[in-house]
């Protein structure tokens, strides 16, 4: 029910925009078109989205041309204060619906006052976590793959909810630093934890849409969860910081708790109900010359109803890690990244157990506005528990080769 | 007329020594019998010349003419504003029109002067008129990374260091006080303001004679 309520918004929203659009008038729409084509050489494992254990986005059947996304954003400003923003995603035909939408919030804005901003979104969105995924469509400017932590983010974790942010802007007057304080209140993130309990982390750039479907029906371990629901009645809420110092350097810290009571089963979809908990920080720096350098960690556990044990309750604490490294030469640009994760597993079958590292090397050559070339390669090396249980090797080690070719079109790309 | 000779301000020197940006003046040059050139030239504490600094200069004594008021631009373009930063004299207007696709909406928070301009493209709002000194910051409500500042001054004398790092300008004799602002300046402004004496390097021609009768005609 939920699901038809916010594709009805979203349709609404769409249908306004481009009524809005139609009009003559000074039309305060933006909107942005993204075209992502790869050629993709993988020897790993199938992964989560087609019901297998493996951590990179495209595995050894994937090889040759892949689509990597279709993108279509659009903001429309609401009166003076208030902007609709929308962000749709077609990645492959693995989920319910070819296209999804992967954020879809109102935004009031009202003019800074003495110092103090205040931003107020309502609908689905990211946390305010990522120091990686700064580019349009909660992409990488960097690498094609996103680090360990913020793959979770764009597999499962998405408020849906309302989240004010305060930020005193002391660089616009006078100070060498800003501060912000952030807060949000959420639902429908029930399954939040799911994809991290029963496969691990994983290396991908593929974000779950809204109300999408991680894995394939009937494909264990996952069989088509679902992550973003609704039924148990209780409101997650995260409250974080951040800390900039003029455009050099980002700090963020953020306390997430979905809230859910793990005993909670939807009988209807099936789906369990995860409590997860997590701490991040993270701090980028970019200096002169290009350089810039990300670090972030994540600690958190996730629980749930344990299975042929009542009243018995299955827990993984999870830690990640990741290092990346960027210099910019013009429209060149050449990164590294290391990450490091582990999930633990507190239960009576020491199911979901894993333990990895990868290493990414990437260079993006940003031809023009409208055209951009990436080149990647990913290897992940994990153990997992999971893998032993079906008898297979836990110890593996995937490589992943991908070229990207992005077209981008849109209101504000000349 | 031989070049200017540059000599250290004879002002106190900055206290801070990483902080500090040197001022170095140069007088020399005299323009015809009553006026010289000011020559400013902003170092920082390395000795690395400082472009695009903001200096004023204003007479200590008398009282000063006023610079006239001038219609000035801020573009936008590929959301920043072009040019950041802009010195302008007490009474100017600044036109803020917007050459992006997309839409900006301008603010400032600054007690100098406190303004909107609603979500807009192009150039559908008048000019804006600064009457007061001092310096305004100005942001964009829907792209945060926008910044530029605005100087507002009321000083008859007043510019921008060019690559080399100097500014210049053509002042009556007398007493300056000058002064520097930049926006990453880490020292208040009073410890970078000097005081200046343009002294002319050979004596005036004899003046007029005042006191002779009128009746004297030859």
């Amino acid at each position: 029910m939920a699901d038809a309520t916010c594709i009805r918004l979203a349709l609404t929203i769409v249908l306004l925009t481009v009524a809005d659009v139609t009009r003559p008038a000074r039309a305060a729409t933006d909107w942005q078109l993204d075209l992502d084509a790869r050629l993709v050489s993988s020897n790993a494992e199938p992964s989560f989205m087609e019901g297998g254990l493996g951590t990179t986005r495209f595995s050894s059947n994937d090889d040759g041309l892949q689509l990597g996304r279709v993108r279509f954003a659009v903001t429309q400003s609401i009166g003076e204060l208030w902007s609709a923003h929308l962000d749709a995603s077609m990645y492959d035909d693995k989920d319910r619906s070819p296209v999804g939408v992967t954020e879809a919030y109102l935004l009031f804005r009202p003019y800074p006052f003495d110092g103090f901003r205040f931003r107020l979104k309502a609908g689905g969105f990211y946390p305010p976590m990522s120091l990686e995924n700064r580019a349009s469509g909660w992409d990488s400017p960097y690498t094609l793959s996103y680090s360990a932590i913020n793959s979770w983010l764009a597999v499962e974790v998405r408020p849906l909810g309302v989240e004010g942010t305060l930020d005193w802007l002391g660089t616009r007057t006078g100070h060498g630093f800003d501060l912000g304080a952030t807060g949000g209140v959420f639902g429908w993130s029930e399954g939040t934890g799911v994809v991290l309990a029963n496969n691990g982390f994983s290396l991908t750039d593929r974000q779950t849409p809204l109300f999408g479907r991680v894995g394939q029906p009937g494909a264990e371990p996952l069989g088509g969860a679902e992550p973003f629901l609704q039924f148990d009645h209780r409101a997650g809420v995260y409250g974080g910081i951040e800390l900039r110092y003029f455009d050099r350097v980002v700090l963020r810290a953020l306390r997430y708790d979905n809230r859910a009571e793990p005993m909670a089963d939807d009988v209807t979809t099936a789906n369990y109900s995860q409590d997860t908990r997590f701490n991040s920080a993270g701090v980028r720096i970019e200096g002169d010359y290009g350089w810039t350098g990300i670090v972030q960690w994540l600690d958190g556990e996730t629980t749930t109803a344990e299975d042929g044990v009542p009243g018995g309750l299955s827990s993984w604490p999870f830690r990640a890690e990741f290092a990346l490294l960027s210099k910019r030469f013009g429209r060149h640009s050449l990164s590294a990244r290391y990450d490091r994760f582990t999930v633990d597993s507190v239960n009576a079958w020491g199911y979901g157990e894993q333990d990895g590292h990868a290493w990414t090397a990437a260079y993006v050559f940003d031809a023009s506005a409208h055209w951009h070339f990436t080149l990647e390669w990913l290897q992940v090396v994990t153990s997992s528990s999971t893998r032993e249980d079906l008898g297979l090797p836990p110890l593996l080690t995937e490589r992943q080769l991908q070229f990207a070719v992005r077209y981008a079109l849109g209101s504000s790309i000349r | 007329m031989r070049p200017p000779a540059r000599v250290r301000s004879p002002a106190r020197a900055p206290r801070r020594a990483v902080a500090a940006l040197g001022l170095l003046a140069a007088l020399g040059a005299v323009c015809g019998a009553r006026g010289a050139t000011l020559v400013i030239q902003v170092q920082t504490p390395d000795g690395r010349v400082l472009p695009g600094a903001v200096v004023t200069a204003r007479p200590v004594e008398g009282a000063a003419h006023k610079a006239v008021p001038v219609r000035a631009v801020i573009d936008q373009v590929n959301r920043a504003f072009a040019p950041d930063l802009l010195v302008i004299p007490v009474g100017s207007t600044v036109e803020f029109p917007n050459s992006d696709s997309v839409s900006h909406q301008i603010y400032s928070f600054s007690p100098t002067k406190r303004f909107q301009l609603p979500l807009y493209r192009g150039k559908p709002y008048p000019p804006v008129h600064f009457d007061q000194a001092g310096v305004v910051t100005l942001g964009c409500n829907i792209h945060d990374e926008m910044l530029a500042y605005l100087v507002v001054t009321d000083a008859p004398y007043f510019g921008r260091t060019d690559t080399s790092g100097v500014w210049s300008a053509e002042v009556s004799r007398g007493r300056y006080r000058v002064a520097l602002w930049h926006p990453r300046l880490r020292e208040s402004e009073s410890d970078l303001e000097r005081e200046l004496t343009v002294r002319l390097s050979r004596a005036l021609q004899p003046a007029p004679l005042s006191d002779r009768p009128h009746s004297w005609d030859y």
